[in-house]
C-alpha cells in the first residue's frame, strides 16, 4: 500500500524490478492526518475510485495469471552519443525543457569543449567511472569519463577542476537523493589541489564568489541530474527541495589556519594527498553571534539539541578563529576532545527524541526487539534527559573561513565518503585559467591581535591562490 | 542588419547527450500464488516505517477483526529502516502467513 502521490513512482519502480506488484492507494498524506485514518480506510482508493479494502482483498485473492503478468526480458536501449545539431538558443532551451540542467543556463557541451575538458585527466574517455541512481532501488545509469566531462563542461568547469569532479563521480553518490525530505549536501576539498585550482577556503568560502567552488559544486548536481536520472516529481520527490544543491556548500578546508589536523588526515589520507569529502543531512544553523558569553562548544550544544541525533551525526563548519578559541581558551586540544564533550553534554528528553518522527520510524523496531541503546531509551520516562549523540566519532569538524569573526555553522550533516583526487589527475598539470581577486591583507588579522603582519603562509589561503596578499589595502570589515 | 538573436540562431552546434547510459535488462519476476479467499487465513500487516503507516494498519487490523473475524492478522513493524531488507521477517511470513500487506509508502 502507498499513498496516492506515489502512483507513477511505484509503477516505474515495480517495472524496474520486473514485478507487476498490486498496489492499493490511500489519500495522501497519512502522516499528520491520524484523525482521518479510519475514514480513509473505509473510503475509496483515490486512483481507482474503488473502496480501499475491496482493492486490498482483491489484490490478495485474485489469481495470478503467470503468462499475462510476466513481461519478456527487455534490454534498455542505449543512448546515442550526439544530439541532433541545432542552434545555441534551441539547444539551451532543449536542455532546460528536458530537465538536464539545474534551471540555470549551461555551457553547451560541444565536442571541442568536451575534448578540452578531457585534457584534465589521464584516464581515457570511454573508461567507466561508475553507476548512479538517486532512488534506492531503480536502475542505475552507467557513466564514463566522457559523460562526466560533458556535465563538467555544462557546469562551467575547466580541465583543471576535472580531477575533483571525477573523484566526486567515482563515489556514485548523488547530491540530491530522491527523498521527500530534501537532503542538504556539503562537499569539502583538502590537500594541495585546493590551491592549484584556486578554491576558496577563506573569506566568503561558502558564498557565491569563487569560480572553482561554484563550478565543482554545480557539477555534482548536474551529474546527479543526468547520470543519476533525477527528474523532478518523477524520481526526485523532495517536497520543498533544498537550495544547498545549487553548489552543495562546495568549499575547501582552511588547513593552514586550522589549529587541528586537516579533515582528510583525520580520515586516514596523507596530508599531501588531495581528497574530496561529501556530507549529507538536512539542517544548517548559522551561529548568530560570536561565542562571547558562552564558549562555542556550549552554544553548539544548544543548537544540536534541535537535531534528530540520527546516527549521532553532526558536522561543525567553523571559522579558524573558533577552532583556535576552542583549543586555546577552552582546552579542546584535539577534535576528539571536542567531539567527546559534545557527545556527553548534548542532552534532550526521551519524549523529544521519540516524538521526532524519523527516530520513531527508524529505531522503534530496534527498541522493541531489545537492540541497544534504543531499548533503554524507549523505556526512559518521557521527561528524562539523556545524551543521544552516543557515537562521538560521527561528530565532525571542518575549518573554513577568513577570520573576520569567530562564527560557525552547526549542521546535522554526516560524513558519507571521502575519495582521493590524485588518481584522476592529468599527466601534465593544468594551471588554473582564472586568478581570483586576493582579499586585502588587513582582514586576515587572524587572531584579532594584529601584532604582526600576516605572511602568505600564516594568512592561510583565503582566496585559494596562496599568492602573497597585497599589503596595506582595506581595513577591518 | 543581423541581430543578436538571429546570429545565435544561425550557428548550428553539435553537442553531446549528457545523460547516463541505461544498462539493465529487466528480468520479469512472478508474483506469489494467491489464496482463493482469506477465510481462516493469516495475514501479516507489515509497517515499513513511513509516518502514519503503523496507525493506518492498526485501523485495518480492527476493520478485519470486525468485518472478517475468521481472518487472523499479525501486525508488525519491519526491522530496520524502510529501505533495508528483512530476510528473517520474510521467512517468518512465508512460514506462518498466507498473505502480506506492506505499507504504507508515502
Amino acid at each position: 500500500m502507498a499513498t496516492g502521490r506515489f502512483v507513477d513512482y511505484l509503477e516505474r519502480d515495480a517495472q524496474n524490478q520486473g514485478l507487476a506488484l498490486r498496489f492499493t492507494f490511500t489519500p495522501h498524506p497519512l502522516v499528520g492526518n491520524y484523525f482521518f485514518l479510519r475514514q480513509y480506510l473505509e473510503g475509496n482508493d483515490p486512483t481507482t475510485g474503488r473502496p480501499i479494502m475491496e482493492g486490498v482483498i482483491d489484490a490478495l485473492t485474485r489469481p495470478v495469471p503467470p503468462a499475462a503478468e510476466r513481461k519478456p526480458e527487455v534490454p534498455k536501449p542505449r543512448r546515442a552519443r550526439l544530439l541532433e545539431p541545432d542552434s545555441e538558443e534551441n539547444l539551451q532551451r532543449l536542455f532546460i525543457e528536458n530537465g538536464w540542467t539545474d534551471g540555470l543556463p549551461i555551457v553547451l557541451p560541444t565536442e571541442e569543449r568536451v575534448a578540452d575538458m578531457l585534457r584534465g585527466t589521464s584516464h581515457p574517455p570511454d573508461e567507466v567511472v561508475g553507476r548512479m541512481t538517486i532512488t534506492t532501488l531503480q536502475e542505475k545509469l552507467e557513466y564514463t569519463v566522457e559523460k562526466v566531462a560533458i556535465n563538467a563542461v555544462m557546469a562551467g568547469a575547466g580541465p583543471e577542476h576535472f580531477p575533483v569532479i571525477l573523484a566526486l563521480a567515482e563515489m556514485e553518490e548523488p547530491s540530491m537523493p530522491s527523498s521527500t525530505t530534501s537532503f542538504a549536501r556539503m562537499m569539502v576539498v583538502n590537500g594541495p589541489i585546493r590551491h592549484e585550482i584556486g578554491m576558496n577556503c577563506g573569506v566568503g568560502a561558502l558564498s557565491p564568489f569563487n569560480l572553482a567552488n561554484a563550478v565543482i559544486g554545480r557539477a555534482w548536481t548536474l551529474i546527479t541530474i543526468n547520470l543519476g536520472d533525477s527528474r523532478v516529481g518523477e524520481t526526485f520527490m523532495g517536497s520543498q527541495g533544498n537550495n544547498t544543491n545549487y553548489n552543495n556548500m562546495c568549499c575547501a578546508e582552511n588547513e593552514e589556519r586550522s589549529v587541528w589536523e586537516p579533515f582528510h588526515v583525520e580520515k586516514g589520507f596523507r596530508a599531501d594527498e588531495s581528497v574530496v569529502s561529501v556530507f549529507r543531512g538536512w539542517s544548517v544553523i548559522n551561529s548568530m553571534g560570536a561565542p562571547n558569553q558562552r564558549g562555542a562548544h556550549e552554544e553548539t550544544a544548544i543548537f544540536m539539541k534541535s537535531f534528530a541525533a540520527l546516527r549521532s551525526s553532526a558536522t561543525l563548519v567553523m571559522d579558524p578563529l573558533v577552532a583556535k578559541g576552542l583549543k586555546e581558551n577552552h582546552g579542546f586540544k584535539t577534535k576528539s576532545d571536542l567531539r567527546h564533550w559534545l557527545s556527553k553534554n548534548v542532552k534532550i528528553t526521551a519524549k523529544q527524541y521519540w516524538d521526532t518522527d524519523i527516530n520513531r520510524a527508524f529505531f522503534i523496531t530496534e527498541a522493541e526487539h531489545g537492540v541497544e541503546p534504543f531499548a533503554t531509551w524507549w523505556k526512559l520516562p518521557p521527561d528524562e534527559l539523556f545524551a543521544p549523540f552516543v557515537e562521538p566519532e560521527n561528530i565532525n569538524f571542518v575549518v573554513v573561513g577568513g577570520e573576520t569573526n569567530p562564527l560557525w555553522q552547526t549542521t546535522d550533516l554526516w560524513h558519507v565518503k571521502s575519495a582521493s583526487i590524485d588518481k584522476w589527475r592529468p599527466r601534465k598539470p593544468i594551471p588554473a585559467k582564472v586568478r581570483m581577486p586576493v582579499p586585502p591583507v588587513d582582514i586576515l588579522c587572524s587572531d584579532g591581535t594584529c601584532e604582526e603582519p600576516a605572511t602568505s603562509a600564516s594568512a592561510g589561503c583565503s582566496d585559494g591562490s596562496c599568492e602573497s596578499p597585497p599589503k596595506g589595502k582595506g581595513g577591518p570589515q | 542588419m543581423a541581430t543578436v538573436q538571429n546570429l545565435t540562431e544561425s550557428r548550428v552546434l553539435t553537442v553531446l547527450d549528457p545523460r547516463g547510459q541505461p544498462t539493465g535488462t529487466i528480468k520479469s519476476l512472478s508474483l506469489g500464488p494467491r489464496p482463493r479467499s482469506l477465510e481462516g487465513k493469516t495475514i501479516y500487516l507489515v509497517d515499513i516505517g513511513f509516518g502514519g503507516g503503523f496507525e493506518f494498519l492498526q485501523e485495518m487490523k480492527a476493520w478485519l477483526a470486525q468485518r472478517m473475524p475468521s481472518v487472523r492478522t499479525v501486525l508488525t513493524r519491519k526491522p530496520g529502516i524502510m529501505f533495508l531488507d528483512a530476510p528473517d521477517l520474510w521467512a517468518e511470513i512465508k512460514d506462518k502467513g498466507h498473505a502480506v500487506i506492506f505499507g504504507v509508502g508515502g
